[in-house]
């Protein structure tokens, strides 16, 4: 801006006047005044330094004459103004123009303006009426005003030419030299060289804009650069599959392999490598054993000493084992007791002698204290308290307890007389107890010993002379008792000896052996006496009775029976029994067997048509007395059963016809009219469903004792919010009702209860990169595993995003040419095997995962 | 007339098919391999998940395509036909006309079993087809195997048996008899008595979810686990005694008929019936499903056959008028067989896949008087299975069965160690009891909405936003020079604005007003708070 201004001294006479807007100077001043107060710190700062160079009017002196001068001069102001207004608007910073402007103005002013300041004085004495000398005292002082503290000269640069604005220019230098010998050479050279370079020298660019422009050239190289890679990196962002490092080998993948290289090393590495790589060896492998058998010699001594190490062995296990044998083969309980005593008490003498000496009196004294205390004879505090008072005759149930107590005495006392007899009651339990193991194999033993037990019993039943089971009553009791128990020992016995006789040896191997629900044979008649078949039959099922099976036995199949488990047993037998006892032949229940429908029943028939000429005669036989039994059955058993029996009819005999009976008419009527108002029915049920499912609102009800103050609320009856709630709800109702599934559908109820169990079953949210539900549902459609796809599309239906060799570095991308219009799904068909040798193409592959 | 039985036949049409017929038929099957087709993706605005499910998409196209290919071209057999000339009419095609025209093989197959004193016979097949269990009413129970007629084992329970049902494999079989049900191994040995279920009508088993289901002579529905016993579910469906009981083999969910003409549909996870239809007028007297979970057939005793949608509306498709069927059977191949009395009508499914209308297609009559009690289509075979009250017998039905097994899910011919391969993978596939419910494709789909009592936060959040925009979008009429200022219209605006918000503010008062009331002394910690924290305390 500066050097401008000194290029163009000449106008600036007239430029510099030109200050803000041409106001009148009362208005200026006003506005001057108006702004001082308001101005900033630095401003003032200014005004301070005007002042003191006495330049407090100096804006507005400056100012004013030249407007007024303009004004008086009737200058085309059109010209200035278009002198002017182009250097105002090219200054970019105002102020500090402003401010040389000032100086500037002022150094004019002193050098050119004399005429000027005669004017100016002028003018102001005409506009302030003072004296003139006022203003030219100003006017004079104006000279002594120095904007440098410094004299002007090479050595004290301006401001400007310190900022380089005053430049110096060629001719500037040339000047003083200008008629000394060699000017002209020098000027000549001089232009020579302007014509040369012509151009000057700009001054570089702002850096601001010069960092613009260099980022603007950088950005495109490196779009260029970058767009280079784009169309790879797009590539695979887009494939499923990413592989990396496919071409690079791993080296071994089998033990195999690494053992293939080992190398012995040590000395027993070697040793062992020399006898392993024998060639002897290797060759006798090769053929067969037999020289393997040469090779592998073994010294004489070394072998007897093996074989008797050997024998050695097997006879301490020989006889280890005998005796075991021998020790498991006693049956003896006591021996065994006392041997496991023995053991522990050899334990614990070996731990102590002492403390075993203590255990053993312990032991013996607890013994003999429970044998003094007789805690259940009658010497209780309680028990003698009762007889005292004569309670025990009074009430039954006291009597009962003491008799109880008695009892528990009897019995308890009759243990110890029998441990005093020790060893021999230990036989008789072995005794038993052999015999229990054998018995299956000894049928007849055991009858025989069964025999002499029930005699035993029978005979060994003395009355005590003394003691509660003297009295009366309990005599009677008593004497009841074993008659009943005569009875049936004799009934057993009956028995016994019918077995005997029969030589039902099989029979009971086969009754011991079954087990479980079913019994055949005569079996049943040992039980027949405790069974009431036919009870538990109406009692339990109704439809399908056990005489079905008679129906069978009758075929002369065989008196097949169900035996009901012994929970069955009480009453007396029934006719049924009775009748199988009159017509079951005893024989054929010993050779009845499972295998009935074997073979002679089973007739396979080429097409039905011949099938009636070749019915088996067997099912000719008619239905019999069984049949009578059939009343007691209800109706729907009878439905099953006269079917079953019409089939057999239809081909067979019109026996069944007997049994039908024609319902009463009421009982017509309710069968053809059961299921009549079925849909009315089903309309209930619905609308109890909906109910359930989606409850009707509550009516709304005041509490008793709210609201009933007055008349008035009564009158007016509920709240309206509360009828309008309950409106509400009625209308959610009805809403909900109608976006059911069967809302239509009137022969239908789907239930649209909430299974929390089928909730898991089902995601809460969508998984992430979904966005709509639709698109979700749609895709998780398809099955992706092995059962539902062809085997091809299996792998690349559940290939992982990335596929990589674990433990080798995924190196960074390498650039490679791509064509953007190719599709990345080719690509990845092509890397489905990808081999180890296609370097190329497994480069392509790679990418660095951002 | 020709007559073709299916799968080992290897009578194949020597035709060259023409391309365009090829590729028809090949479409279709992708489509059925697709299973439903793909989302709409041009809604999505993520491009990532865009590109992904694409290459999704096509894989899953892929997969569908060889698929298609492999059913085409690799599947050997083909499914057997009955095929007419003119007037002819398939239902009057006798067993004996189709033991002359099909091969010796097949016509095996056609043959009754007289077994006339144990009663009706129930029946019941593996599977693959393979084995056939057999049970007399009075007691007898017969393991078949029926690939070379020979009979496994038999044994007399001497009690009376209801139904029978195989379990997983012929390894083991269920009995339901007089008092209890029973497990019995292959080799006739009782292995279980199921005494909790009390004497048991019907027995089922679900195969994929190793459930034996049963209905007692109360109305109960017992799930058993047969793995560990453990009795999974046990229901008192109260609707009475019922003996028709029927396993839907899509979805696992079992059917019961009642006396009331309804149908309910159960599944162990739920005390109420999952569906409850009225279906006849009169009792329900048999039930049975399509193979495919689609249709189900009931009969009632008013001599009516419907056929039911239960896709989506349980509509009535259509009804057979004039045949009270005591039993019905869906073939593989979705032929329907009925029977009664002594008499077997089999319909066929005459039109295409999409509508149903079920015609008859063939007829049996058996020797008079035998009554059937049990129709059932052997699985792999162009067979079906009468148990009646003489035994049992088996006639060809061409195109019943499907023609090519998948040994990964039936093997006919298998053998012990695949048997045993097989049992440890079912064992491992089983499926929860809690996967039974009417669709399971939902399985894995996002929880369906369950209807709130009070809306939550965010709801009321995301309702609050779009009433304020509703509020915002709401155009200002043009009103006269003086009342049409734009400082007018944005103050109006303005108030609109905060009528929507202030609705909400009460809502989200309400809700949160007896949390304050609660929290009391969280406030009264905010007061505690350091001054410097004190902005940070939520303000209520």
């Amino acid at each position: 801006m500066g050097e401008k201004r000194k290029s163009t001294s000449k106008t600036l006479v007239k430029s510099k006047k030109s200050k803000g807007p041409h106001l009148p100077n009362s208005i200026l001043k006003t506005i001057a005044d108006a702004k001082r107060p308001l101005n900033s710190d630095e401003e003032d700062d200014e005004i301070d330094s005007d002042d003191v160079n006495g330049g407090d009017l100096y804006e507005y002196e400056e100012g004013v004459p030249e407007e007024e001068s303009k004004k008086n001069n009737r200058y085309d102001r059109v010209d200035n103004y278009e002198y002017e207004l182009p250097e105002d608007f090219e200054d970019e910073d105002v102020e500090s123009d402003d401010d040389e402007d000032g100086g500037n103005s002022d150094n004019d002013d002193e050098e050119e303006g004399e005429g000027d300041d005669d004017r100016h004085t002028r003018m102001l004495q005409s506009l302030t009426g003072m004296p003139s000398a006022a203003f030219k005292g100003e006017s004079k002082s104006k000279p002594v005003l120095f904007t440098e503290a410094y004299p002007e000269s090479e050595f004290n640069p301006t401001r400007d030419v310190l900022e380089g604005k005053g430049l110096i220019t060629m001719e500037d230098l040339l000047a003083p030299l200008q008629g000394k010998p060699g000017y002209n050479e020098l000027s000549k050279r001089i232009s020579r060289m302007q014509k040369d370079t012509e151009s000057v020298v700009h001054a570089p660019l702002p850096k601001p804009e010069r960092e613009r422009l260099e980022r603007k050239v950088v950005k495109v190289q490196v779009e260029k650069e970058f767009n280079k890679w784009v169309p790879l990196v797009k590539r695979n962002r887009e494939v499923p599959t990413v592989y990396f490092n496919q071409d690079v080998n791993l080296g071994y993948s089998t033990i195999g392999a690494i053992a293939s290289e080992f190398q012995p090393r040590t000395e027993f590495e070697k040793k062992m490598a020399s006898v392993l790589n024998d060639s002897e060896v290797w060759d006798a492998h090769k053929e067969d054993g037999a020289r393997l058998l040469e090779l592998n010699e073994v010294s004489v001594e070394d072998h007897i000493k093996d074989r008797n190490r050997v024998a050695k062995m097997r006879s301490l296990l020989f006889r280890h084992e005998l005796k075991s044998k021998r020790i498991k083969k006693i049956k003896s309980k006591t021996y065994h007791r006392l041997k496991n005593k023995g053991l522990k008490a050899a334990a614990v003498a070996l731990m102590d002698p002492e403390m075993a000496k203590e255990v053993a009196m312990k032991q013996e004294v607890e013994r003999v204290e429970e044998r003094m205390r007789l805690k259940h004879k009658n010497t209780g505090k309680w028990a003698k308290r009762m007889i005292s008072r004569g309670l025990n005759v009074k009430y039954d149930g006291t009597r009962a307890a003491i008799s109880e107590q008695l009892q528990v005495h009897e019995t308890l006392s009759r243990k110890i007389s029998s441990t005093k007899d020790g060893s021999s009651s230990d036989e008789s339990d072995d005794d038993e107890e052999l015999n229990n193991g054998s018995d299956q194999d000894t049928p007849s033993k055991l009858i025989a010993k069964a025999r002499e037990k029930t005699l035993q019993t029978v005979e060994d039943d003395e009355v005590p002379n003394s003691g509660l089971l003297s009295l009366p009553f309990m005599a009677r009791a008593m004497k009841k008792k074993n008659e009943e128990a005569n009875e049936e020992a004799k009934r057993a016995l009956e028995e016994y000896e019918e077995w005997e006789n029969s030589g039902g040896a099989e029979n009971l191997k086969k009754s011991a052996e079954v087990s479980g629900r079913r019994v055949f044979g005569a079996t049943a008649k040992v039980e027949a006496p405790k069974e009431s078949k036919r009870e538990s039959d109406n009692f339990y099922d109704n439809s399908d009775s056990d005489n079905d099976m008679e129906g069978i036995e009758n075929n002369d199949l065989g008196p097949v029976r169900d035996i009901a488990s012994p929970a069955k047993n009480s009453g007396a037998i029934t006719e049924t029994e009775k009748f199988d006892d009159v017509v079951g032949n005893p024989a054929s229940k010993t050779t009845f067997d499972v295998a009935l429908f074997a073979s002679g029943s089973w007739k396979k028939m080429k097409g039905c048509q011949n099938a009636e000429s070749k019915k088996p005669p067997k099912t000719l036989v008619p239905i019999s007395e069984s049949q009578n039994k059939k009343e007691l059955r209800d109706e729907e058993s009878e439905d099953s059963e006269s079917e079953a029996e019409q089939m057999v009819d239809g081909i067979l005999t019109s026996a069944s016809k007997e049994t039908y009976e024609i319902p009463s008419q009421a009982d017509l009527i309710q069968r053809a009219f059961a299921g009549d108002d079925v849909v009315d029915e089903f309309e209930k049920d619905k609308q109890a469903v909906l109910n359930q499912e989606v409850p009707e609102p509550e009516k709304p009800v005041l509490v008793p004792g709210w609201g009933q103050w007055t008349n008035i609320q009564n009158r007016r009856g509920l709240p309206l919010w509360m009828v309008r709630e309950h409106e509400d709800a009625k209308k959610k109702r009805e809403q909900a009702l109608k976006t059911r599934k069967d809302a239509r559908l009137k022969h239908v109820i789907v239930s649209e209860k909430v299974d929390k169990k089928t909730e898991k079953l089902h995601t809460t949210a969508l998984p992430f990169p979904y966005t709509s539900k639709e698109v979700f549902e749609h895709n998780m459609r398809m099955p992706i595993g092995p059962e539902f796809n062809p085997a091809t599309v299996v792998g690349a239906l559940n290939r992982p995003e990335v596929v990589k060799k674990a433990g080798v570095i995924i190196k960074p991308l390498k650039f490679e040419e791509v064509n953007p219009n190719d599709k990345g799904d080719d690509g990845n068909h092509q890397k489905q095997r990808p081999k180890k040798g296609s370097k190329g193409q497994s480069k392509s592959k790679r990418k660095t995962k951002a | 007339m020709e007559v073709s039985s299916e799968d080992n036949n290897l009578m194949e049409k020597v035709v060259p098919p023409v391309e365009q017929e090829i590729d028809v038929e090949l479409e279709t099957k992708v489509k059925k391999y697709l299973r439903g087709g793909g989302a709409n993706l041009e809604t999505l605005k993520d491009k990532k998940l865009k590109s992904q499910l694409a290459s999704r998409e096509n894989l899953y196209g892929k997969s569908a395509k060889t698929a298609a290919k492999i059913e085409k071209w690799l599947l050997p057999a083909e499914a057997g036909y009955l095929e007419t000339d003119g007037l002819e009419k398939t239902w009057r095609v006798k067993q004996t006309d189709i033991t002359n025209e099909v091969d010796i093989l097949s016509s095996r197959n056609q043959y009754d079993i007289v077994l006339p004193d144990l009663g009706p016979y129930k029946l019941d097949f593996t599977a693959s087809g393979r084995h056939m269990l057999a049970g007399g009413r009075k007691g007898h129970l017969a393991l078949v195997d029926m690939l070379n007629m020979s009979l496994i084992k038999e044994i007399q329970v001497r009690e009376t048996v209801r139904d029978v049902a195989f379990l997983h494999n012929e390894q083991f079989f269920a009995a339901a008899q007089k008092k209890y049900a029973y497990i019995y191994g292959r080799d006739g040995t009782e292995l279980h008595c199921l005494k909790e279920r009390g004497p048991v009508a019907r027995l089922r088993f679900l195969k994929n979810h190793f459930l034996l289901a049963s209905v007692n002579k109360s109305g109960q529905l017992h799930y058993q686990d047969v793995t560990y016993g453990q009795m999974v579910a046990s229901i008192r469906t109260g609707k009475g005694r019922t003996d028709v009981m029927e396993v839907n083999p899509y979805n696992g969910v079992v059917a019961l008929g009642h006396s009331g003409g309804t149908v309910t549909m159960w599944k162990p996870t739920s005390q109420a019936p999952l569906v409850h239809m009225q279906c006849h007028p009169g009792p329900v007297s048999s039930v049975a499903f399509h193979p495919n979970g689609h249709l189900m057939a009931t009969s009632g005793k008013e001599r009516k056959i419907k056929i039911w949608d239960l896709r989506k509306d349980f509509e009535e498709i259509q009804t057979i008028h004039g045949f009270h069927a005591k039993t019905l059977s869906f073939s593989q191949k979705g032929l329907l067989a009925a029977g009664t009395g002594s008499f077997v009508q089999v319909l066929g499914d005459s039109s295409g896949a999409s509508s149903h209308n079920y015609s008859r297609y063939m007829n049996h009559s058996m020797v008079k008087g035998y009554q059937i009690e049990k129709l059932m289509f052997r699985p792999y075979e162009d067979v079906l299975g009468i148990g009646h009250s003489m035994g049992w017998s088996s006639i060809l039905i061409p195109g019943s069965g499907e023609p090519n097994f998948d040994s990964w899910v039936a093997n006919p011919f298998e053998t012990s160690k695949q048997r045993r391969e097989k049992e440890v993978h079912l064992l491992l596939d089983k499926l929860p009891p809690e996967t039974i419910m009417l669709d399971p494709s939902k399985i894995g789909a996002m929880r369906p909405a369950r209807r709130k009592e009070k809306p939550s936060r965010g709801e009321i959040e995301a309702d609050k936003e779009v009433a304020i925009e509703a509020a915002k979008s709401i155009e200002l009429k043009k009103k006269t020079k003086g009342r049409n200022k734009p400082s007018k219209q944005t103050k109006k605006k303005k108030e609109l604005v905060e009528n929507a918000k202030r609705t909400f503010r009460e809502q989200e008062h309400k809700t949160t007003f007896k949390k304050r009331r609660i929290g009391e002394e969280d406030a009264a910690a905010v007061g505690e708070l350091p001054t410097s924290l004190k902005r940070f305390a939520r303000k209520y």
